[in-house]
């Protein structure tokens, strides 16, 4: 009996207790740790639709993209004064898609025509994806005296529209970091 | 089967429960967290965001229809009609902002916007620094300006340090520099008539010490802003052409060309509004009158309301508040017209109101 226990316990140890002797940590200073930097980031391709077809709204105003007498679009509206009028982004559809937008921290400490190296910091990265497809993306910048155009009283002037299709080109890295008053 | 008591076991099997114990205990961790006292605590702020654009390149524009009439890009804005009710149309042939010595948007290369030691910023900055009293303000800003010691002239694309108040660099042979070549090639249309085709570029173009700020205001309930818009290039030109671009007409050109426009300040900010009838509205609402007897007849400080009489005297006098136009040369074709400038623009009122011209 006592063999079988001092053979179980022995397993128990070399089972569960990890043995300090062999692996060895070394604490690292602050220095050492700031030079660790984590690899990798993240790499997205997409393709965003707003209301290509049509919005989830159906009413007297809104309707589906093939009905001419509604309209399709997204409506964003804001507020600029107590009980005034709205400014709106009105009527946004289509379509985008891109290739390859990558998102990665990245230590700046050279380059820039010497900020780089003064700069010395970490940044993130959001690397653009060269090109950008447009489907048919439209929308209109309005203003209007209600919120929703199904409200009473509604009217609505629109100042421009913008329709864009095809090839954007958007090339670079849009670097984020903080900055101001530390 | 027999139990043995603790003290009956082997030595090894009773000193398991210490090494045991030894092992999962934690060792005491050697960081250490200290507190931070009153005044440290007061001394420390949000940082904002500090955005700069490296190697960027950006250009859409609209392509000449194929033979089946299909066009690969388009980029239009509508919605604009003119006086006498028609469409206007704008096709935008070609927008680009990239690196200098573009050729007119010909040969489009990187350029960085923004400096890592002086970015554009989004932050939200203590009103009380800027004059604007106990207010928290939304500011978006472009590189600020700095001290000429330090920095570029804002015209000169081969400045070298210590030349300017610019923080941009122009291009040089090692570096692509922080100064975008910007243009816009048009065709407006109003109704079928499409024979207008506007060009405008400019090279190397600064906007060192832009901004917007934006906040609220308590007894008007709506949210103010105050505009600042620095454009410098040593180069801007207009020009017209045919449809397909093919020939030109005399270029007007603009050579060291600087815009400081300055709508709205601490004083008068600008209001935005839409009005009842859905129409935007901007203004910028005259400074009080002084109440009669504040300032005195002879205008002197001596006989007037001391803080009456400063708060004109900053009025009027801070250039902070005042636009700017300067160009150095004005040319049409090969015509010289010499230099324009037109200094101390001071808006005093102004009331911007869109209106619906549809029946």
């Amino acid at each position: 009996m006592i063999s079988i226990l001092r053979r179980t316990s022995l397993a128990l140890t070399a089972l569960l207790l990890p043995l300090p002797t062999f692996a060895e940590l070394s604490r690292l200073g602050d220095e050492a740790l700031s030079g660790i930097s984590g690899q990798g980031g993240i790499y997205l391709s997409g393709d965003i639709s707003i209301n290509e077809m049509g919005g989830p709204i159906e009413n007297s105003y809104f309707g589906r993209c093939d009905d001419a007498d509604r309209k399709c679009g997204a409506r964003f509206a804001y507020r600029l004064k107590e009980n005034g009028g709205w400014m709106v982004l009105d009527d946004i559809r289509g379509n985008f898609s891109f290739e390859g937008l990558t998102l990665r921290v990245r230590t700046v400490d050279s380059g820039f025509g010497g900020d780089g190296e003064l700069f010395n910091r970490d940044v993130l990265e959001l690397g653009l994806p060269n090109t950008v497809r447009f489907n048919d993306v439209q929308f209109k910048i309005s203003s209007s005296s209600t919120a929703r155009p199904t409200d009473p009283g509604f009217q609505q002037t629109d100042i421009f529209s913008v329709d864009m299709r095809g090839d954007v080109v958007m090339e670079g890295s849009l670097l984020v970091f903080p900055a101001g008053n530390p | 089967m027999r139990w043995f008591n603790f003290s009956q076991l082997p030595v090894f099997t009773r000193l398991l429960p210490m090494i045991a114990a030894v092992l999962t205990v934690p060792v005491p961790v050697e960081a250490e967290l200290q507190g931070l006292s009153e005044t440290e605590m007061s001394s420390i702020d949000g940082a904002g965001i500090g955005l700069v654009l490296e190697n960027f390149k950006f250009s859409h524009g609209t392509d000449q229809p194929d033979a089946s009439g299909e066009q690969a890009r388009i980029f239009r804005i509508g919605g604009i009609k003119s006086t006498d009710g028609r469409d206007v149309d704008i096709t935008v042939n070609h927008l680009y902002i990239a690196g200098a010595n573009s050729n007119y948007g010909e040969t489009l290369g990187p350029v960085n916007l923004g400096r890592l030691l002086n970015p554009w910023k989004i932050d939200v900055v203590d009103g009380n620094d800027i004059g604007i009293a106990n207010k928290a303000v939304l500011e978006f800003a472009a590189s600020a300006m700095v001290n000429s010691d330090q920095g570029y002239d804002c015209m000169d694309s081969g400045a070298s340090p210590g030349s300017g108040n610019c923080s941009s660099r122009p291009a040089s042979s090692g570096y692509i520099g922080e100064r975008a070549d910007i243009g816009m090639q048009m065709n407006v249309a109003v109704g079928d008539d499409r024979s207008a085709n506007i060009n405008i570029h400019a090279k190397s173009a600064v906007i060192d010490g832009s901004y917007l700020r934006l906040w609220g205001d308590n007894d008007r309930r709506q949210m103010v802003g105050q505009f600042k818009l620095n454009f410098y290039s040593p180069e801007l030109s207009i020009n017209a052409c045919t449809q397909d671009g093919s020939t030109c007409g005399s270029r007007i050109l603009m050579s060291n060309f600087a815009l400081e426009l300055a709508i709205g300040n601490q004083l008068q900010p600008v209001f935005f509004d839409v009005d009842g009838s859905g129409n935007f509205e901007l203004e910028v609402a005259a400074i009080r009158r002084p109440i009669p007897g504040e300032i005195g007849a002879d205008g002197l400080r001596g006989s007037s309301d001391a803080e009456a009489w400063d708060f004109y005297e900053s009025y009027y006098t801070n250039p902070e508040f005042r636009g700017n136009l300067k160009i150095g040369n004005f040319s049409v074709g090969d015509r010289d017209f010499g230099s324009a400038r037109v200094q101390g623009m001071l808006i005093q009122h102004l009331n911007i109101k869109t209106r619906d011209l549809s029946p």
